[in-house]
């Protein structure tokens, strides 16, 4: 628990190195907790996957330098942590990272204690800092976040002197300014993420304040903000590197030296590769730049008479097809899409199999895990609405206990147009997708009441058929059923009932009228097997006339089966 | 003995149903399509149409389809080169095929002011729609300007829709951009295909046939009013008949509407059960 000795309006409390310490090692390890996150959104300027693991080995390289010091002067503090994060800088953002650290250390050169307006001084000369070692500053990246968060404390600080209103309100800065990033940098739109540099740096102010507010570090991460993809062109084709020869590689390394003209350095370096960053003074120099030939930057710097430490060199071609891979297999898990073209769709499912349906196959915008056994509520459904960019969304419920929610949902969202297409089962909720489909897909704007009226049509065009164990012995409509037999529903009417499911399936199919049906498909649960559910649809196949017969995992929980006839 | 000035020289996969070529200056060269170990050319008479797709299921390995040598085209130029002033060459779309390739070989022995090369950037009847238009304005006006000003017109404006009741073929056949109609989904669909600039799209996908032919005949009623209409279809003529009496309402005069069956070298593609429409709006005029 961190002593509450910081700054407040009376400005003679100030922060002393104790707590800047406590606070840098908050950030390290809430950073820590978030790495991977951020690595995941990294695809600028090279899509390789590792900005949260670069900015975490620079930041921890910093905080080891402080780690063991007895020292309470902010300045002397900074001042290590500033040399530790330039020996240890790691990639692009590490050494931006790294100069924020080295703004922060010469505005508090000879201070012993921190107040607001040094603060204020402090994060002004960072962000100056960060920008000069960048050869042409793109906005969008990390830059853009700091600018901002930098800004907020400008704002704020003369009025509002306290660190944690200071710390709360730069987060905010940072979290709209992060939000916006992908307007500013196209890459970024186009492979649907938010720049991961400043993801990195927020998560390192955040936890300084969980650490000030006393909450726990192992909570899970801010939500990725998704990015509506308005591009035919993929997150895949966008990453693809323009310069035939790939990515090339990445090259780091430390030069000590006397008397080096870092100018100089810089501006050979600069001529050899891109992305370069050259910072430090004339007794030590980083070097980050990318090339081709790597050897070309090492040999260079060995020939200007300098001894080399810290050398890593990163192939950023193989990084680049690693990140690619394990995107996609990321976006197989169901992350926040979201339709180009008219309404967005948020469903209900259980089970995987459904889930994946509906994102994979069918482009719902999100799926909110439900339906039999978990009722989502409505704050549920608000959550997920909001996390949405989309102005026109629609419900699909898919279970007629959520139906409810659902449309309390739908009045109670403010801002948006939002409709319930009042599906009671899954198939019915796919029937009405592929209408969705139907109508977001040709170039024509898709208006959100003939769209949901279509879906709607196409659900009430479908015969829902489940088949369940019953939970206790009943007699309905003529049908006395004992506990543990299985019993199927006809569009949520108990229909048949007896101790062999095929026989039950069989009944349910001849009361749906199966026989004139063109498509039969049968989604096993997971208390079904595909080989049971391929086994049943071999003793069915050829006696509902033309009908075919389809088998899809759904992996819904207590229905062995779930089936729809179309 | 010169008695036309323009000649169209046009692959098979344009479609045109034979009995028009009589009156129009049309060739026709044909596709081959390779099976049980032989290759024929797709003209009816050496691979009959209705034969071809009953023995389609069963054939193994699957059939391949290639276009027609330079020599065969030069062939045909031979034919009536001595009777025309300018020769048009109309392949199917080069993003499909490799026809255009060889037509421009064949061609080159042609002086360069004697020949165009166009690409169709169709198949089917879309591609068959610009040949026949571009015959019939080459007969009136006699004009090369004229007739290709009217074959572009008809390029922009003609579509092809064309529903599939299995996806086999397609994925089979292995066509870059013929795979890409959702192949490898978690459910299975009924593709509608769209061929515009040169390249099968998918223009949506459902679930049942049925859905699909109402798809069909709600897109056609967006090109109405229509100056042509094909109905196309790979085996069952019975629901290309009844398809067209759905369109009953919009049918164009005449001639203007035709149901045709389509070639092998493009059916083994779309596979048994294929079925779609090729509308011209009566816009294209515009």
């Amino acid at each position: 628990m961190i002593t509450r000795q910081i700054f407040r309006a009376n400005q003679n409390i100030a922060a002393d190195g104790y707590l800047v310490k406590q606070l840098f090692g908050a950030g390290l390890v809430w950073l820590e907790q978030n790495k991977e996150t951020v690595n995941r959104l990294n695809v600028f300027p090279v899509p390789d996957g590792d900005t949260g693991t670069n900015m975490f080995l620079t930041m921890r390289h910093a905080y080891l330098e402080i780690a063991h010091m007895e020292e309470t002067n902010v300045g002397k503090l900074a001042r290590a942590m500033s040399n530790g994060a330039l020996r240890g800088a790691r990639g692009n953002s590490g050494v931006i990272l790294s100069q924020l650290f080295a703004g922060t250390a010469a505005a508090l050169d000879g201070h012993d204690r921190m107040t607001a307006p040094l603060f204020a001084e402090a994060t002004r000369a960072a962000v100056e800092y960060a920008y000069r070692a960048v050869e042409k500053p793109v906005e969008g990246t990390i830059l853009t976040v700091s600018r901002m968060m930098m800004e907020s404390v400008q704002n704020n600080y003369s009025h509002n002197p306290d660190l944690i209103m200071l710390l709360k309100r730069m987060i905010v800065a940072g979290r709209v300014a992060l939000r916006h990033t992908p307007e500013m940098l196209p890459v970024l739109k186009k492979a649907g993420v938010v720049d991961s540099g400043g993801a990195g740096l927020l998560y390192i102010f955040e936890g300084m304040l969980r650490a000030l507010c006393g909450k726990p570090m192992e909570a899970v991460a801010i939500e990725e903000a998704p990015v509506p993809v308005q591009h035919e062109e993929t997150w895949e084709d966008a990453l693809v590197p323009e310069d035939g020869l790939g990515y090339g590689y990445d090259v780091q390394f430390l030069m000590r030296g006397d008397g080096m003209n870092i100018e100089h350095v810089r501006r050979d370096i600069q001529a050899m590769g891109w992305s370069t960053l050259v910072v430090g003074d004339n007794q030590l120099i980083k070097v980050h730049v990318h090339v081709h030939t790597p050897g070309d930057p090492l040999s260079y710097a060995i020939q200007s008479g300098a001894s080399l430490d810290d050398i890593v060199v990163e192939n950023m071609q193989r990084q680049y097809e690693d990140y690619v891979h394990s995107r996609a297999d990321r976006d197989g898990e169901g992350a926040v899409a979201v339709e180009s073209r008219g309404p967005a769709v948020i469903a209900v499912a259980a089970g995987a199999g459904m889930k994946r349906v509906f994102l994979e196959q069918l482009g719902a915008a999100s799926v909110i895990s439900g339906g039999q056994t978990m009722n989502p509520s409505t704050g549920d459904f608000l959550n997920t609405i909001a996390m949405l960019p989309n102005e026109e969304i629609i419900l699909l419920p898919n279970n007629k206990n959520v139906l409810l929610a659902a449309r309390l949902a739908a009045e109670s969202a403010t801002g948006r147009s939002v409709r319930v297409v009042p599906t009671v089962s899954v198939p019915q909720g796919i029937a009405a997708m592929f209408e969705h489909q139907l109508h977001t897909g040709s170039g024509e704007a898709a208006i959100l009441d003939v769209v949901a009226d279509a879906m709607n049509d196409a659900a009430s065009a479908i015969r829902t058929l489940e088949v369940t164990n019953a939970t206790r012995d009943v007699e309905i409509d003529g049908l006395s059923v004992r506990a543990g037999q299985y019993i199927g529903l006809l569009d949520d009417k108990l229909a048949a009932a007896g101790d062999d499911v095929e026989a039950v399936v069989r009944d349910l199919l001849v009361r749906a009228g199966a026989e004139k049906a063109e498509r039969v498909t049968i989604y096993y649960g997971s208390d079904a097997s595909l080989r049971q559910a391929k086994a049943l649809v071999e003793s069915l196949i050829g006696q509902f006339g033309a009908a075919e017969f389809e088998v899809v995992e759904g992996g819904q929980p207590l229905y062995p089966y779930i089936l729809s006839v179309e | 003995m010169s008695t036309e000035r323009i000649h169209i020289i046009a692959d098979s996969t344009s479609d045109i149903p034979p009995e028009l070529l009589p009156n129009l200056p049309i060739t026709v060269v044909p596709t081959f399509v390779n099976f049980a170990g032989n290759s024929f050319p797709d003209d009816n008479v050496q691979l009959d149409r209705q034969g071809f797709y009953q023995q389609l299921p069963a054939l193994r390995p699957f059939p391949t389809t290639a276009a027609a040598s330079p020599g065969m085209i030069e062939d045909a130029i031979k034919a009536v080169a001595d009777r025309c002033d300018h020769i048009i060459f109309l392949a199917q779309s080069t993003k499909l095929g490799s026809c255009y390739t060889q037509m421009r070989l064949a061609a080159s022995s042609l002086p360069p002011d004697r020949y165009t090369l166009v690409d169709s950037q169709q198949i089917a009847m879309g591609f068959g729609w610009q040949a026949i238009i571009g015959a019939e304005t080459a007969l009136e006006t006699g004009s090369v300007e004229a007739t290709l000003d009217a074959m572009a017109r008809v390029r922009k404006a003609v579509r092809v829709y064309c529903a599939l009741n299995t996806l086999e073929y397609l994925q089979r056949g292995g066509r870059v951009g013929w795979a890409q109609a959702g192949i490898g989904t978690l459910l299975q669909i009924k593709p509608i295909l769209l061929v515009e600039d040169g390249e099968v799209k998918s223009h949506a996908k459902v679930r049942t046939f049925s859905r699909a032919l109402e798809e069909i005949v709600r897109v056609a009623h967006e090109y109405a009013p229509l100056d042509r209409l094909a109905i196309i279809y790979t085996t069952d003529a019975e629901a290309a008949n009844a398809l067209r009496d759905r369109l009953q309402d919009i049918l164009p005069a005449g001639g203007r509407t035709i149901v045709t069956r389509i070639t092998p070298s493009i059916g083994v593609h779309a596979g048994p059960g294929a079925l779609g429409i090729v509308p011209l709006s009566a816009a294209w005029k515009n």
